[in-house]
């Protein structure tokens, strides 16, 4: 077995091609592959972090975007530790729909998912969204907000990396706090 | 290897068959012969100048009447897509091709059995059942060309044998035509029928050296409302061994293949053939590749359970990563992955292939054995794939041209190996022409005493398929 502390399970969700395929392959593998294709069903991988000296281990789903490409269970929602949930910045009908996926998120992830809303191609001149319409949203919703760009790298390590560390603290107050409940 | 006692095609045989055949079934021209003569990877080639193209059992009984009664030898052909030249001629036999015999007889849909020709073709059977919501219980990667007579005659396995088990199982009941030209009428349908002897298993894999098969009866599986597919990259054999006994225990009722391929499989598709690599979180690929299906009758429930079980595997360490889809044109891509190996492996050269069982102990370690015994710098690839769930491998030696001296290091080594092993030395490809030599290395000898005594009792003259499976028994040819 390979030496690590903390395994996560991560999931990406949102419409097709506002960047979930690059933000995991900038993430896991430092590369923008141009020209993605559509996911058809879903890919996974694991990447192994270090925060504060522990080794986190990522468990990272990469979810079809397209209805006719997407699982009909969505069974990988529920054991999810985090949730990333992307829009395009430069794309108004992909933050349109984030009450969709807000909705099915709902019905199908554990109440205690961290939910991470992240606007995604800030690299675009086209902006349609601005930063502040994505952070209200993400505040009332109770989602932490990012904006990222996977083809210039900017805050794509930070969003992964935040993550880990945000889950981590977690698990070690679940730990702490049993430790506590036991005495 | 010398030719046995048998007659030479005359004149007179030869306006026999064209009053039975007519010219339009009857191929005597040299160079139409050739592709009956060839086997498909190049690798035995024949000298017959007659292929007989019979449309009816009679006429193939006509046929081996008159040919046992002239002691001239045959060879029945199929799809010609065999892999150790079973349906080649080896000198100068007839070809009994079986390809006019296309026509399906009865389909029963409530009880799941096809009744059909030996010469229907494998994938149009599948088509035709996909109509009536049912599916052939054997697929494989040449149903475009194998026919059902073919398979049957050589007990051929395949993608799905893991799931539905062997033709012995789910061939109901042929029809046969003895060497003298006695039709043996073994069309059962029934599931169950526990009356005097099996004989339907005498021509089930004894690859037409009983009998030529001209009819089938075949069990079919109910067509699954949904299938499944998780092709996973991996780091080691071992970590293969442990996701397939995982999806043994996770996926159970559902599973209906579990395929493995090494990096250097793999590469045939991708590089020879240019096909594209699903997975692409690891730059230079995966050591070791799992093809899993799954197949059942609710999607959700079955969409459910392989999930989780790539998440467990993902879990205890022992994939590296993968994708998951029931969406037909990427199942299909992905196992156009798997399939066309054996197709894009020719691209290399010459091909040594052998497709043998082994315990799960030594499956792979055959392939790291046999790469550290040729260590010869014309090699391009040593390497195995194959149907993990079933314990059998297909390792395949490519080399640009056939060389004398690396033949002589692989064989008789490989065979020798499987056989300490407790391994087969063929597990679904059968013994043909190519492997007679090493039938004693799998069979026993009172196992091949036994074999002689029947195919001495069903083929007195030994006209059917000499030369295959039993080495020939040298007797003077009667004038």
């Amino acid at each position: 077995m390979e030496d690590y502390k903390f395994l996560f399970k991560v999931v990406l969700v949102g419409n097709a091609g506002v960047g979930k395929t690059c933000l995991v392959r900038r993430f896991t593998q430092g590369l923008f592959p141009p020209g993605q294709g559509a996911t058809i069903g879903v890919d996974f991988m694991i990447k192994t972090v270090e925060v504060e000296n522990e080794k986190v281990k990522l468990q990272i789903w990469d979810t079809a975007g397209q209805e006719r490409f997407r699982s009909i269970t969505q069974s990988y929602y529920r054991s999810a530790h985090a949730l990333i949930l992307v829009y395009d910045i430069s794309c108004q009908p992909t933050f349109d729909c984030l009450p969709d996926w807000l909705r099915e998120i709902e019905e199908y992830a554990s109440n205690k998912v961290l939910r991470i809303l992240v606007g995604n191609k800030i690299d675009r001149e086209d902006r349609e969204i601005p930063t502040h319409v994505g952070e209200d949203f993400a505040q009332r919703h109770g989602m932490y907000f990012l904006e990222t760009s996977a083809k210039e790298a900017e805050n794509v390590e930070r969003l992964f990396m935040e993550i880990a560390a945000e889950l981590m603290e977690v698990s070690e107050n679940i730990l702490f706090k049993s430790i506590l409940l036991l005495w | 290897m010398q030719r046995g006692p048998y007659n030479t095609i005359s004149t007179t045989d030869i306006r026999f068959f064209d009053s039975l055949l007519g010219p339009n079934r009857l191929i005597t021209d040299p160079d139409e012969c050739e592709s009956y003569n060839i086997d498909f990877p190049s690798t035995v080639r024949g000298a017959s100048r007659c292929v007989l193209k019979p449309k009816s059992t009679e006429e193939v009984s006509a046929i081996l009447k008159y040919c046992n009664t002239r002691r001239l030898a045959v060879v029945p052909q199929s799809g010609n897509t065999g892999l150790v030249g079973g349906s080649n001629p080896v000198f100068d036999e007839i070809v009994i091709s079986m390809k006019s015999m296309n026509k399906i007889l009865d389909t029963n849909e409530l009880a799941g059995v096809l009744t059909c020709e030996a010469g229907c073709v494998l994938e149009n059977l599948e088509n035709h059942l996909t109509t009536v919501g049912l599916m052939m219980p054997l697929d494989l990667g040449a149903k475009g060309s194998c026919l059902i007579g073919g398979c049957v005659s050589t007990n051929a396995g395949g993608l799905r044998l893991l799931r539905y088990g062997n033709l012995h199982g789910n061939i109901l009941g042929v029809e046969a035509v003895k060497a003298n030209g006695d039709v043996v009428d073994a069309l059962n349908t029934l599931k169950k029928n526990n009356t005097g002897y099996h004989l339907k298993h005498l021509f089930i894999g004894s690859e037409g050296t009983l009998g030529i098969v001209t009819k089938v009866v075949i069990q079919c599986p109910p067509l699954p409302k949904a299938v499944h597919l998780a092709f996973l990259g991996l780091a080691s054999f071992d970590k293969v061994l442990k996701t397939y006994h995982l999806a043994k225990r996770e996926l159970g009722e559902i599973l209906s293949s579990c395929e493995m391929m090494d990096r250097l499989s793999i590469d045939v598709s991708i590089n020879n053939l240019d096909m594209k690599n699903p997975l692409t979180s690891y730059e230079n690929g995966h050591e070791f590749y799992m093809l899993i299906e799954t197949s059942g009758s609710h999607l959700a429930h079955d969409e459910e359970k392989l999930s989780s079980f790539v998440e467990k595997a993902m879990n205890n360490d022992i994939i590296e990563d993968g994708t998951l889809t029931n969406e037909t044109a990427k199942i299909n891509n992905i196992w156009g992955l798997r399939e066309r190996i054996s197709e894009g492996v020719l691209r290399d050269g010459y091909v040594f292939k052998y497709d043998i069982s082994l315990p799960f102990t030594s499956f792979y370690k055959v392939v790291e054995v046999l790469r550290d015994r040729l260590r010869d710098p014309r090699i391009i690839r040593i390497s195995g794939y194959g149907h993990l769930g079933d314990g059998n491998i297909h390792v395949q030696v490519s080399i640009p041209e056939y060389y004398v001296d690396v033949a002589a290091q692989l064989e008789p080594f490989i065979f020798e190996y499987v056989s300490q092993c407790q391994g087969s030395i063929s597990a679904e490809h059968g013994i043909g022409f190519k492997k007679t030599k090493y039938l004693h290395m799998s069979k026993t000898s009172s196992e091949i005493a036994m074999m002689y005594d029947l195919k001495k009792l069903m083929d007195p003259n030994g006209i059917l398929n000499p030369y295959k499976v039993l080495m020939p028994v040298t007797t003077e040819l009667q004038s």
